[in-house]
């Protein structure tokens, strides 16, 4: 009797495991088409030398070598960590103290909550092309009409090569910000209220609480956020290419911004634009496996 | 929460009640374009239009093929128009072929996986500058044989024959039309800068340091670019090239050439290279005449400033004088294009165009089918009612949007059919010539020197040079021998591992 039963539970195990994969079926699938059989691809491609798509001789890590000899890419690379940078210095801090201000209002937060997340739903290209109006070195510029009327003379900003990256990332953080904010915003609703009234009762301060009880609680959405924000920016290809196009003399150059031009720039070299993708893959590989690292003896410690 | 819920919703519909209208706008994109009769096409452009021959050519010719230059529902009406017109009479002289429109713009990138899928149309317009890369690596259609049975091979202009055929001879593309490279002129500005003659006709800058004296002239009068020069991408290096053939940089001191032994080599470093790049320098931080942000301008944007007026010299060709002006909305009267400035060693003009070429899946008949379409459009080098029909339509829609009907640079060698071309065009002349005398006349007296594309990788070239060109106008103080000599050893790597070592 007990052998019949453990029999039927075995074969309804069976069949909810047959039903379990049939729906995971079109999803896997649909990755190994579009996702897995590319990306090892990609590597195999990066082994070759090519002629347009095709493969037509195994030369090894040649590519790669001849890629990362090069000073455009050791300044793509540079450019790629100082986005990094310059977005987790602008970028990152940002959302969070949306999220606290937004969260922290009491008339108005849905129409708050809407403006910030506002910019997120405009095109990114067109979002590119009206900062550009806005930075244009042209008296036309919009940030030139705006600093004329206090007397400042017209400046140039996408043509230095100290600021392009720090206005490429605020114009992404503007972008950016509210969609990052409305994450934090649901992950802060779920603090739990109870905290705040016993904080309160106890006298702890606005930043006390900001400090003992906020930040604590968003830590690890903090972290996650942290690390998709570098994935993120590390991939940063459009809108250096549509603003500065990679200038002035490569100072706004990304590294997948280098791997378009090894592709589409004129000559057509697969191969090489394929090393430049393992490249930056592997780097956040890396970047990734460091955060698990660390990530995951914190959790140990807890 | 419900007003949340509510603004929500209402941001929805909206969102909803714009994609709807945006996919009925985007309908009529997708399949094939419904005939349009423009609402502001002129008699005289409906006239030619009608005028096109009825008669049946070939009833047994069978295909179907795919216009990959068809223009955009976003194109002049007129235009439009026009390409609706060869349509039909395509349609009522070979019965039997099946055209199908396509609005596909031709960019390197987006051409290469279509002609290893099989998707590539039946013909597409790239530059000058990528039909031999095309034809090296097998992605274009061979239409000799085409050609041949038409009798439009042995007119075919040599230089063009070297550019659009293998180490065979055999064919791959056709001009479409050539250009030669000289300078786009906003007289409003010049004007405005006092720099006219007495006969009201602006003061042409024939030397580089005239372009430099006369730009800073209107910069000091008008506050305005005195030149507008696009140096981003290969755009910059591009139009240094032909500055750098004026300073010199030709035979043995071109920036590539093959040395005895057959290798290619880079030289930046050249004192002509060098005193080329002065130059650059000094329009940026001696002159001040480049327009603010030079390092993010493109081809568009150039043309673009000088129409609305923030320049007042744009380094452009023949080929796009419709860019400033029916584009852009300048008056013909306030555009004049002149020959490119000489330099201290020489006066070049770059030569270049844009080719028809063809699938690389494309059958004999397809072939036949396309010389049939592009006879009709009065690309091929013949005279008969239909053709002169078709540049007429031509003309009288270039009128009717407000582009210049200029003289046209042939890429055939045919006397009588050059001829005819230009009857043609005077009768459909809408500007005044002696804003562009001076450009054709350097042609034609032989005043100037056209010289074609540096040889082998030019994009390759163009990018390193517009790297340093970027270098020395943003940093006063940049060793321009050290960049030079940078950008050289970089495109020598290139060529070595692309042509030397390969």
């Amino acid at each position: 009797m007990k052998n019949r039963n453990s029999d039927l539970i075995r074969r309804g195990r069976r069949r909810e495991d047959l039903k379990a994969w049939l729906i995971m079926l079109p999803g896997i699938l649909l990755m190994t088409f579009f996702v897995w059989e590319p990306l090892l691809e990609s590597i195999r491609m990066s082994l070759y030398k090519t002629e347009n798509v095709e493969l037509v001789k195994f030369i090894g890590l040649k590519n790669f070598i001849s890629v990362m000899g090069k000073s455009n890419f050791t300044q793509a690379l540079t450019n790629t960590f100082a986005y990094t940078f310059w977005s987790l210095l602008i970028g990152f801090v940002l959302p969070i103290l949306l999220a606290m201000l937004v969260g922290e209002t009491v008339r108005g937060k849905g129409f708050f909550r809407t403006a910030a997340y506002l910019p997120n739903m405009l095109p990114g290209l067109a979002v590119i092309i009206l900062w550009s109006a806005f930075f244009s070195g042209e008296k036309s510029g919009v940030l030139n009409i705006l600093l004329a009327k206090l007397g400042v003379p017209t400046q140039t900003y996408l043509t230095r090569a100290n600021l392009v990256i720090p206005i490429i990332i605020t114009i992404a953080t503007w972008k950016g910000a509210g969609a990052t904010a409305l994450i934090y915003m649901a992950g802060m609703a779920s603090v739990n209220p109870e905290l705040y009234e016993a904080a309160a009762i106890d006298g702890a301060s606005v930043w006390q609480r900001v400090v003992h009880i906020l930040l604590p609680s968003i830590k690890k959405l903090a972290g996650t956020l942290l690390i998709l924000q570098i994935i993120s920016v590390f991939q940063i290809m459009y809108e250096p290419m549509v603003l500065t196009k990679g200038g002035p003399d490569n100072a706004s150059l990304s590294l997948m911004q280098l791997m378009w031009q090894y592709a589409f720039g004129g000559s057509m070299d697969y191969g090489k634009a394929s090393a430049v993708a393992v490249i930056v893959t592997a780097i956040l590989l890396v970047m990734t496996a460091v955060y698990s690292y660390f990530n995951n003896k914190e959790s140990d410690w807890d | 929460m419900k007003k949340i819920i509510r603004a929500l919703a209402l941001i929805l519909a909206l969102s909803l009640a714009l994609s709807l209208l945006a996919g009925c706008g985007g309908q009529s994109q997708s399949a094939e374009p419904a005939p349009t009769k423009a609402p502001e096409m002129s008699e005289e452009l409906e006239s030619e239009l009608n005028a096109f021959s009825d008669e049946v050519i070939d009833p047994d010719l069978t295909c179907t093929i795919t216009l990959g230059n068809w223009p955009a529902d976003t194109a002049p009406a007129s235009e439009l128009a026009v390409f609706e017109g060869y349509k039909a009479t395509m349609a009522k002289q070979y019965p039997n072929v099946t055209l199908v429109p396509d609005y596909y713009s031709y960019t390197l990138s987006n051409y290469v996986p279509m002609a290893k899928g099989g998707t590539a149309p039946s013909i597409f317009q790239p530059p000058f500058t990528d039909p031999q890369l095309l034809i090296s690596q097998g992605l274009v259609g061979d239409v000799t044989d085409a050609l041949a049975a038409c009798g439009a091979l042995e007119k075919f202009s040599p230089s063009y024959v070297e550019m659009l055929a293998d180490e065979n001879g055999r064919i791959y593309g056709l001009p479409r039309d050539g250009y030669v490279l000289g300078m786009h002129l906003n007289v409003a500005l010049f004007r405005e800068a006092g720099l006219v003659t007495e006969d009201g006709l602006p003061m042409i800058p024939t030397t580089l340091q005239e372009l430099a004296e006369y730009g800073q002239i209107i910069r000091e009068k008008t506050g305005k670019a005195g030149l507008v020069f696009p140096a981003s991408e290969t755009y910059g290096g591009w139009l240094f090239t032909n500055i750098a053939w004026n300073f010199g940089c030709v035979g043995d001191s071109a920036l590539e050439y093959q040395d005895e032994t057959g290798r290619w080599v880079c030289n930046f470093t050249s004192p002509e290279a060098i005193a080329a790049m002065e130059y650059m320098r000094d329009l940026r931080w001696k002159y001040d005449i480049l327009n603010a942000d030079a390092t993010t301008t493109d081809w568009a944007g150039s043309h673009s400033l000088l129409g609305t007026g923030e320049a007042a010299m744009n380094f452009a060709a023949d080929d796009s004088v419709d860019q400033p002006t029916a584009n852009k909305g300048l008056p013909l009267e306030d555009f004049a294009l002149v020959p490119f400035p000489a330099g201290p060693a020489g006066r070049y003009a770059l030569a270049g165009g844009t080719c028809y070429m063809f699938s690389p899946d494309i059958t004999p008949d397809q072939a036949t089918a396309l010389m049939a379409y592009l006879r009709i459009l009065g690309k091929l080098p013949f005279l008969d009612d239909d053709i002169i029909a078709g540049m007429r339509a031509d003309y009288a829609a270039k009128r009717d949007r407000g582009a210049p009907v200029l003289p046209a640079i042939s890429a055939w060698n045919d006397e009588e059919y050059n001829a005819a071309k230009q009857a043609i065009i005077d009768e459909y002349c809408n500007v005044d010539m002696r804003l562009y005398n001076d450009f054709f006349d350097s042609i034609s007296e032989g005043t100037i020197t056209l010289r074609a594309e540096e040889p082998v990788f030019a994009q390759q070239l163009y990018r390193e040079l517009t790297a340093v060109i970027q270098r020395v106008i943003t940093r006063e103080n940049a060793d321009i021998y050290k960049a030079m000599n940078e950008a050289q050893e970089s495109f020598q790597e290139y060529l070595d591992d692309e042509i030397n070592n390969a």
